[in-house]
């Protein structure tokens, strides 16, 4: 089986369940956590699972330029 | 199965298919603006969505997260074993892959049933129907590339199969879209209010 599949697929999980736990704190500062512990797990599955990391330097580009975009915009509004 | 190896380093074959690609990227567009949406109308009425959010089990929230990336890592296992021509382990894996997607479905028609009973509809507020909407949305997706995904198991099945593995990758990256928008999803709609 694929060793960094499994490392991403581990890691995802303990974020995720990071993510649920944040969320019962009452304090300011953890949506950024759970937005920031959000955006890794995006770029996890899309560099990893999707194999993003061989493709052209557009697309990867494309990627992270998104998830900038959506987490600015987020985190401006909130 | 034909296993060619593509230069995915060339701008125009991305693994999946530029078209793929492409729909990814409308489909990121689409959901983000709606959630966007969703976090200024939230601004509107904080008491509203935050004790809306209350009302949902984070829990399920959680436990259909865990499915949908052990779904998306079967799937990348799957397409590693099928370039390897091991089109068994393939085929055990892909079946995998769609039973965690068919987890994924059970656990959401059961959250689904208790909202509905609980009289939370999509007419309840606007945080229900910003909830409703992108869930079903996301559902429906989660079907089509559950459909997707049955048909490139029984076309990898065949003897004479004529699946090629840019046809199981293009597959394997709508799958893996779905995660990506639930992974947007689940924050904001089950933890951020």
């Amino acid at each position: 089986m694929n060793k960094s599949a499994i490392t991403t697929w581990v890691s995802l999980l303990i974020l995720t369940v990071i993510a649920a736990l944040l969320s019962n704190l009452d304090n300011k500062f953890v949506v950024f956590l759970i937005i920031g512990i959000s955006a890794i797990k995006f770029l996890g599955i899309s560099f990893q699972f999707m194999e993003l990391k061989k493709a052209h330097s557009f697309w990867k580009g494309c990627v992270f330029l998104f998830i900038f975009i959506f987490i600015t915009v987020l985190l401006i509004m909130i | 199965m034909n296993t060619s190896v593509i230069d995915h380093k060339n701008i125009y074959y991305p693994p999946g298919g530029i078209l793929m690609w492409i729909i990814i990227y409308l489909e990121l567009f689409t959901f983000g603006m709606a959630l966007i949406a969703m976090v200024y109308y939230s601004k509107e009425e904080p008491e509203v969505f935050h004790n809306s959010r209350l009302l949902l089990n984070s829990t399920y929230g959680m436990i259909n997260t865990i499915f949908l990336l052990t779904s998306g890592f079967f799937m990348a296992v799957t397409v590693h074993e099928l370039k390897k021509n091991n089109k068994q382990k393939g085929q055990q894996y892909l079946l995998l892959t769609m039973l965690f997607g068919f987890f994924f479905l059970g656990l959401k028609s059961i959250e689904y049933y208790d909202k509905i009973t609980a009289g939370l509809s999509m007419g309840h507020n606007t945080f229900f129907s910003f909830y409703w909407m992108l869930t079903l949305f996301h559902i429906i997706h989660v079907l089509v590339g559950l459909i997707i995904l049955i048909s490139v198991y029984f076309g990898i099945k065949k003897e004479k199969s004529t699946t090629e593995i840019e046809d199981v990758e293009a597959g394997a990256t709508f799958w893996h879209m779905c995660d990506l928008i639930w992974l947007l999803l689940f924050p904001v709609i089950y933890l951020l209010f």
